[in-house]
């Protein structure tokens, strides 16, 4: 009988080192530019403990100390949607991108950039607001005021649970959004002398006006076939068909491509936009 | 939110882009298919050609108001939308090379091509306004306004002789047709039609079959005006005249 061959046998060409280019930004509003690391190749890498090596070295390939590239996370198993950000051309989480799979796709260089719809905070950290914003919006939750025990809730049949549980393992990571050709960047500067409740004023009347995006929309669908969250489904309809409802949504379904929950989104938009349309022609009647 | 500030498109937002896309249909898709299928008669001879054109002619003193209401006008209005919904979007085709992506790009781009080529057409054909000035020291000058409805074949073909023409058409066609087998595709998402992903992937099966079918239907009307001859078209069209006088 002959030995096993090891699950992940380490190859001869494997480098020894790896090329990082990322797109950096000291602050909002402030100029966007490239930088060049390089940090030592080890096996089963990811992007986040490459992010770990560039902060730790904080000096570029030619040797210039720099501050540490910034980044976020969280959960690092792909269930917080914190580490979000543009690798390779690609909006998805850099504590599931590994390298050696990124490597396979270009074999010189691994590029990071953030999210390109959201305001940048600093290098590879966003603001994603907007995201928890239009969840408010559209009364994303199951409405329940009281801290006091209620009994079991409604029973949920098991077909029910199989439409709605792929959706409610949506976790925020707003990569659906990023890849939208329908959602633009919102992104406001701050003036001199605002307060921050100004400040936050201003920017949520901005979102207000936006595109609510595929997660939001797929959310209405969970909560509105959702028992209890049913109660205030006719609120979230309105909320839907408001300036930057589902209405701005082109079909192009890079949403539902890129999501890596593979949560079906444009069977979301699909429900969504007939229950939409039928909930406005009963307002226009009820008129 | 329905702010108090934002502009009226944003206000009416989704009542307008629910008659955008109900428009892509009816009336103009409707309309384009009709169109396209009694154009493609012109394969079976002048005469053929020449009595559908004498039906919807019929219509006489009604045909302009028809042709505003449900022709002219929803267009122009499916335009309009159309340029403002493709300004409101920010194609990544390039970056997000997904079959569907591009199917949203192209939507875009052959819904412009649709304006220019619908501009220019109803330019060469009718010359865009009645007026004897118009057409008389414009439209006629520039070798457009080649159409008349009593000489329906010969003058279609005569029209369509000089070698510019039919590539143009050939692009224009293909173009209307992709915009509105890809529309019906994504008026049945948004309308809520066809809702699960193995239900979209059929209809996207029958939208190419139908696209194909029209492309078809568009290919063989463009064929027919290079295989008439206007003379021969015009004898054709001189007997049916003088039979239909001598009825009376
Ligand atoms: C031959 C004439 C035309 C026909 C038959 C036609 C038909 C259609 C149809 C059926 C749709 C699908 C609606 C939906 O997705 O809900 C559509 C969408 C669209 N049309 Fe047209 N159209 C025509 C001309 C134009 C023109 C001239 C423009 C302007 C550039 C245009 C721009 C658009 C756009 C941007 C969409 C996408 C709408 C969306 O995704 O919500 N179309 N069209
Ligand atoms: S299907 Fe709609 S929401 Fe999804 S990427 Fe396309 S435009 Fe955006
Ligand atoms: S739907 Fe998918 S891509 Fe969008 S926010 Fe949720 S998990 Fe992320
Ligand atoms: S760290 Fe939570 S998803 Fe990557």
């Amino acid at each position: 009988m002959s030995a096993p061959t090891p699950a992940n046998p380490s190859s001869p060409a494997h480098p020894t080192k790896v090329n990082v280019r990322v797109l950096r930004q000291d602050g909002p509003g402030q100029p966007a530019y490239w930088e060049r690391h390089q940090v030592d190749y080890e096996e089963n890498m990811n992007v986040i403990s490459v992010l770990q090596k560039i902060a730790a070295q904080a000096q570029t390939v030619d040797g210039k100390k720099v501050a540490p590239v910034a980044w976020e996370c969280g959960c690092l198993e792909e269930v917080c949607g914190s580490c979000t950000m543009v690798i390779n051309g690609r909006v998805r989480q850099s504590c599931s991108a590994l390298v050696d799979s990124l490597l396979a796709e270009n074999a010189t260089e691994i590029e990071l950039r953030p999210m390109e719809k959201y305001p940048v905070i600093r290098d590879l950290v966003v603001d994603r607001s907007r995201l928890f914003h239009a969840l408010k919006r559209l009364q994303a939750w199951v409405p329940v005021d009281t801290y006091g025990h209620l009994g079991p809730g409604p029973r949920i049949n098991r077909p029910q649970q199989e439409e709605m549980y792929p959706l409610s393992k949506c976790m925020s990571c707003g990569c659906c959004m990023d890849a939208c050709p329908q959602y633009q960047k919102i992104e406001l500067q701050r003036r001199p002398g605002e307060s921050d409740e100004q400040y936050q004023r201003r920017k949520e009347a901005a979102y207000e006006q936006g595109f609510v995006g595929a997660a939001p929309i797929s959310q209405v669908v969970l909560f509105n076939s959702h028992p209890t969250g049913k109660s205030i489904a006719d609120g979230r309809l309105d909320a839907l068909t408001e300036t930057g409802g589902i209405q701005v949504c082109g079909n192009a379904q890079n949403c539902v491509a890129v999501c890596p929950k593979d949560i079906p989104l444009t069977k979301s938009i699909a429900r969504a936009g007939r229950a939409a349309t039928l909930h406005s022609i009963k307002r226009f009647l009820e008129k | 939110m329905n702010g108090p500030n934002s502009s009226f498109f944003l206000r009416h937002e989704f009542l307008i882009r629910r008659l955008h896309s109900l428009s892509g249909l009816i009336p103009v898709g409707a309309y384009m298919v009709v169109h396209l299928l009694v154009n493609s008669t012109l394969i079976n001879g002048a005469g053929a050609f020449q009595t559908n054109v004498h039906k919807i002619h019929a219509l006489g003193k009604f045909l302009l108001p028809v042709e505003w209401a449900f022709i002219f006008l929803p267009i122009i209005f499916h335009a309009v939308v159309g340029v403002w919904i493709i300004r409101s979007g920010q194609s990544n085709h390039s970056q997000y090379r997904f079959t569907a992506n591009w199917r949203y790009t192209l939507q875009r781009w052959t819904g412009v091509i649709a304006i220019v080529f619908i501009f220019t057409h109803v330019f060469h054909l009718h010359g865009w306004f009645h007026a004897q000035w118009w057409l008389e020291n414009v439209a006629q000058p520039l070798g457009m306004a080649q159409f008349r409805p009593y000489n329906a074949a010969s003058t279609l073909a005569q029209g369509m002789q000089n070698y510019g023409w039919p590539p143009f058409y050939l692009v224009g066609i293909l173009a209307c047709v992709y915009h509105f087998a890809n529309g019906l595709w994504t008026m049945g998402i948004t309308w809520g039609l066809w809702v699960s992903p193995a239900g979209q992937r059929r209809a996207t099966l029958a939208c190419a079959v139908v696209g194909l079918l029209l492309f078809g239907v568009g290919l063989t009307a463009l064929v027919a005006t290079q295989v008439t001859d206007p003379e021969e078209a015009r004898g054709v069209e001189d007997r049916m005249y003088e039979s239909e006088d001598g009825d009376r």
